[in-house]
């Protein structure tokens, strides 16, 4: 038995795990002792990491569409027809008819590729990925405060504050060893103050839980910063040396009394107060969010104001203090980073600005767009208005995890073409043209970066499944049939090329990360030791700035036809929209259906008991789910979380997006509640397993010919 | 029947490449990050007995995280037995312990066919715990440090030289084949032994007295207030169990490629999940944190002397390191001792 040191690919923790290997079958993880971010623990997904990868679903060869049905196909032929259909496509409507999607749970390796093919090969900067859903609120805030849009501290650093202030971020079921290390600094005597609607496992731990109305974080802020200033609690050396234009900004706030918030938020005037006390009186304070923050059509607004409070109370640029965005994807900050986004390249270089136009010009002897290129939200209009007529999608399911699934739905039967590179079949590989298998993280050599930065190794551990190949593998060969040279022997040469390219990048190579437990950007050269913490002594963009920002209601707001206020998010047991966890047999068993959380007095009014099926519709759609009757959601609040395909909790979201991040509000919308009558004696459908009601929508792996004959 | 030999340290490699000749040689190796995890030993000299605690205990050895039982087809069943000769070298008395209570689990009334072809091809090799961990507490349940019998071989750290007992015919084999390295100990040797002993035992921070436990929770005297304040802090991620040597729970499912075949596999489980309890109607007795972290405490502290006559612990201290919420087997029972201890005052 081997056992292969690797990173964990479920969220952006990044905790380090070994993967045992038997005879090419993996036979189980352990977590490693000293990993700093979870010395010798791990999550129940972390656990079973290893489950799926070797699953029968698997994508084990090239699928092609003929007519309705899908038929094995071999790589040459695959790989043949979609360059031929990207290239055709780029012919004849140019090249930003054709839009790329990148994969947060790729790795760094895998995303510069797809990026370098999409700018450099097609021409267009129609790229991104699934950032645009959770944190582009943050990439874009935090540029025009800080000049970065990163976690600013350290997961190590967590266990010695002094006070944590958790908002929007249910920490310990989405980010559990974050989650460990605040308990740790709770023992040691820590303040935790939560601000979430729910009363999540963190807020249970809290001195201080404020139950706000979702979508109203930005008044809560200005009246904790307006109590801040009023009282005297103001950083004034570290406003008048690190920062500037406070005085537009303090005028803002002075009209957010706690009684002003209290009305808008429904959190008591007296917890305002308190929680401001709390967070600015010490000096270790740190300060988290999530996307309780950032999905909102104020997701930029929101980040803002939590960078103007760290500012204020000169949390930042020390340790254990700052401005910490928990990242969802175990890689959301490395798609990022290596410039998976339609308006940079890697390394946050922008396309507009001619200087780093030229340095990627030069090395990619190709002309590039100057023009940014639409986000992710942007591309399903724009099929829809036949500007983009083809889509290239890696390891993403935008069916169901974007906003108004049945748009998206209809967006993607429209288009011309579309390749879909992911390792099992998904419902947004239903629309696919052509199907390229693709290998897990087990199967491949390249890296992550989580949430703290840190850009850390992934090994390969076992063979690739049946046919499948690594992503970057399958773009260059792509890039090769359309003429341009792209041959990368190893993930560490493609490394090699974004060290080159990207200053933040410049020191991190392979052979540095295998000794110890990888590198924190910024790493400018070969003998920097990492950045364990941002800001110190200058922000990245010089001055940090203060930014005055209005409260703005979300845009849907309830009425008496849609009473209650519906917010979307994940459960412990289950990552995303599923693909990998519902085939985990012990996180699938844990949470098998999708539940609706619905408080006590809700459901006695609505006579709905637990376990009851209920009609949960919104302006764009129906679901119908099971009643958990629970106080962790306020009277009003209902919870659904999004992982379930056939209770896809997108269909009724909304796509009203930030108007600069252009990201959802996932966590607002108006929603209805009913029960559903069944009638006496009639027995509920037989639930289909995931995998026969996958087999059922999707015939995946019976090609026509070997289909038994219907007689 | 023990037999005492001495080995200088500079003859184990050469000990160890003749081992790995016959076996497969697994032994705790430092990794490159810097971990030693317990995996096959490749480099002879890359082997620390020096470590801490591995994570996880080489129960995955004899009952492996996941495990292939057979492949189904219409043609029959394909048995998938591991055959290969193993010696887990270099592994603690704790867990040595943790295995002979594995034993009597599958390999008591009814033998458990695949744990059983691992473990009559297994040969161990403990050594003696010369610098126990912070977490350890095996001192009090006599699974540790040092062992009397159980093992193949023992090896005790002495300096520059191990001091070898032999624990059974199969480990007697593996030493008085190499009459040339293996020598007979001088009287220096047994005082050198006694006082390594004694130096180890007095490393121990944690006293754990289970027994005493044991009685509190039996005289009703821990009350569902302190557990509920046990499993508020329970994360649900099951380490406490995956790395606990001693639990034996496993779920058996197919993985069907098709149809028609597929494979049969089965894998650990935990009664820290909900689904643990899951019955086919969709209730689960056993939904509440509290029923789920009481139980295991309980399964380990009552149940499994009533049945085995032994405690479900070593005090490896294995739970305390994984377990993200503290609320490990030494820590939660140093608080039911110290809270008894407050009402009797």
């Amino acid at each position: 038995m081997n056992k292969i040191s690797t990173t964990c690919p479920w969220c952006g923790c990044g905790c380090g795990l070994y993967l045992h290997v038997e005879n090419n079958s993996i036979t189980g993880v352990s977590p490693s002792r000293n990993h700093p971010v979870n010395h010798g623990t791990l999550c129940v997904k972390g656990w079973n990491c290893h489950e799926f990868v070797q699953h029968p679903d698997r994508l084990t060869t090239p699928l092609i569409k003929e007519g309705a049905a899908l038929r094995r196909a071999t790589w040459e032929e695959a790989l043949a027809k979609t360059a031929a259909k990207l290239s055709e496509i780029k012919n004849t409507y140019g090249p930003d008819a054709i839009g790329i999607l990148g994969s947060a749970k790729c790795t760094n390796e895998d995303n510069f590729v797809l990026m370098k093919f999409a700018r450099a090969v097609i021409g267009t900067n129609n790229i991104d990925h699934c950032a645009r859903l959770c944190h582009s609120s943050t990439v874009g805030g935090l540029a025009a405060a800080f000049g970065s849009g990163a976690m600013t501290n350290s997961i190590d650093e967590i266990r010695d504050a002094r006070v944590i202030f958790v908002i929007g971020s249910n920490t310990t079921e989405q980010h559990p060893m974050i989650g460990m290390h605040m308990l740790e600094a709770r023992d040691r005597g820590a303040m935790i103050i939560v601000a979430d609607p729910r009363r999540t496992q963190i807020a249970q731990f809290s001195h201080l839980h404020m139950r706000h109305r979702s979508g109203t974080d930005v008044a809560l802020l200005n009246a904790i910063m307006n109590v801040i200033i009023t009282e005297g609690l103001v950083d004034v050396s570290f406003i008048r040396q690190r920062t500037e234009n406070f005085d537009d900004f303090e005028k803002g706030v002075l009209a957010y009394s706690p009684e002003v918030a209290e009305r808008i938020t429904s959190v008591p005037a007296e917890d305002l107060r308190k929680a401001a006390r709390l967070y600015a009186s010490e000096k270790r304070s740190m300060l988290f969010y999530s996307m309780g923050i950032t999905q909102h059509i104020t997701g930029v607004d929101n980040v803002r104001s939590c960078a103007n409070l760290v500012m204020l109370t000169a949390h930042i640029g020390q340790p254990m203090t700052g401005l910490n965005p928990l990242r969802g994807q175990n890689n959301v900050q490395g798609a990022c980073d290596v410039g998976a986004l339609p308006d940079v390249f890697s390394g946050y270089q922008k396309v507009a600005d001619p200087a780093s136009r030229k340095k990627f010009e030069m090395a990619w002897s190709r002309p590039l767009s100057a023009v940014p290129g639409l986000t992710l939200t942007e591309m399903v209009d724009a099929i829809h208005e036949g500007k983009i007529r083809a889509l290239y999608i890696m390891g993403e399911n935008p069916v169901i995890s974007d906003p108004d699934s049945a748009h998206v739905r209809a967006a993607f039967a429209k288009l011309d073409f579309l390749a879909v590179q992911d390792i099992f079949p998904t419902d947004t590989a239903e629309y696919a043209h052509v199907i390229l298998p693709a290998t897990t993280f087990a199967e491949k050599d390249g890296t992550y970066t989580n949430t703290e930065r840190r850009v850390q190794k992934i090994r390969k551990a076992v063979q690739p499944v049946g046919d499948s190949r690594p992503d970057y593998d399958i773009i260059c060969s792509i890039a090769r049939l359309m003429g341009y040279p792209m041959d990368y022997r190893a993930a560490h040469e493609i490394m090699e090329e974004i060290a080159i390219l990207t200053p933040s990048y410049g020191g991190i190579l392979h052979h540095r990360l295998d000794a110890g437990f990888g590198l924190q950007w910024p790493c400018f050269g070969m003998d920097h030791p990492g950045t364990p913490y941002l800001h110190r002594k200058k922000f990245t963009r010089g001055m940090g700035a203060f930014i005055p920002v209005e409260f703005i209601p979300p845009a849907e707001p309830t009425d008496d036809e849609y009473p209650f206020l519906l917010t979307t998010g994940r459960s412990y047991f289950h990552y995303h929209t599923g693909t990998m966890c519902r085939r985990t047999i012990t996180l699938e068993r844990e949470e098998p259906e999708c539940t609706v959380e619905i408080n006590p007095a809700d459901a006695k009014r609505l006579e709905v008991r637990r376990g009851d099926p209920v009609r949960v519709k919104t302006r764009r759609g129906s679901i119908e789910v099971k009643a958990r009757v629970t106080t962790v959601v306020p009277e009003g609040i209902i919870f659904i979380p999004f992982h379930f395909r056939e209770a896809a909790v997108n269909l009724l979201t909304i796509n009203a997006v930030d108007p600069n991040a252009k990201i959802p509000e996932f966590k607002v919308c108006a929603a209805s509640l009913e029960a559903v009558r069944k009638k006496p004696g009639t027995r509920p459908a037989p639930r289909l397993s995931y995998h026969e009601g996958m087999k059922q929508g999707l015939d995946l792996y019976i090609p026509p010919e070997e289909r038994p004959s219907e007689e | 029947m023990n037999t005492a030999y001495i080995l200088n340290k500079n003859h184990l490699s050469f000990w160890l490449r003749t081992l790995k000749s016959t076996h497969e040689l697994i032994a705790p190796t430092r990794d490159v990050s810097g971990d030693i995890v317990l995996t096959e030993l490749q480099r002879m000299h890359e082997t620390a007995l020096d470590g801490p605690a591995l994570m996880p205990s080489p129960k995955e050895f004899l009952l492996p995280q996941m495990e292939q039982l057979f492949c189904y087809s219409e043609e029959g069943i394909e048995e998938a037995l591991n055959k290969r000769p193993r010696v887990l070298f270099g592994i603690r008395p704790c867990d040595l312990s943790a295995i002979r209570i594995l034993d009597t689990f599958y390999l008591g009334k009814t033998k458990d066919a695949y744990y059983e072809a691992r473990r009559s091809r297994t040969v161990l090799i403990a050594i003696a715990c010369n610098r126990p961990d912070p977490t350890c507490f095996c001192l009090g349940l006599g699974t540790g440090p040092f062992l009397k019998s159980g093992f193949d071989l023992q090896l005790t750290d002495l300096g520059d030289r191990f001091l070898v007992e032999t624990g059974s015919e199969t480990g007697a084999s593996l030493v008085t084949a190499y009459p040339h390295i293996f020598t007979e100990p001088k009287p220096a040797d047994g005082d050198d032994l006694y006082e390594t002993r004694l130096a180890s035992q007095s490393q121990f921070e944690k006293r754990v007295n289970l027994e005493q436990v044991r009685k509190h929770i039996q005289a009703g005297a821990v009350s569902d207030a302190f557990w509920e304040s046990v499993a508020v802090r329970c994360f649900e991620c099951g380490g406490c169990v995956y790395n606990c040597p001693v639990c034996t729970c496993f779920n058996v499912i197919d993985r069907a490629a098709s149809s028609e075949a597929g494979k049969r596999v089965r894998l650990w489980d935990t009664c820290m999940f909900k689904g643990f309890t899951r019955t086919a109607g969709g209730v689960i007795p056993a939904e509440a944190k509290i029923n789920r972290t009481k139980r295991w405490f309980h399964h380990k502290l009552i149940h499994w002397p009533e049945q085995f006559g032994a405690f479900g612990c070593v005090g490896c201290g294995r739970c305390a390191i994984s377990c993200p919420g503290t609320i490990d087997m030494a820590t939660v029972a140093l608080r039911i001792k110290g809270e008894s201890k407050a009402e009797e005052k």
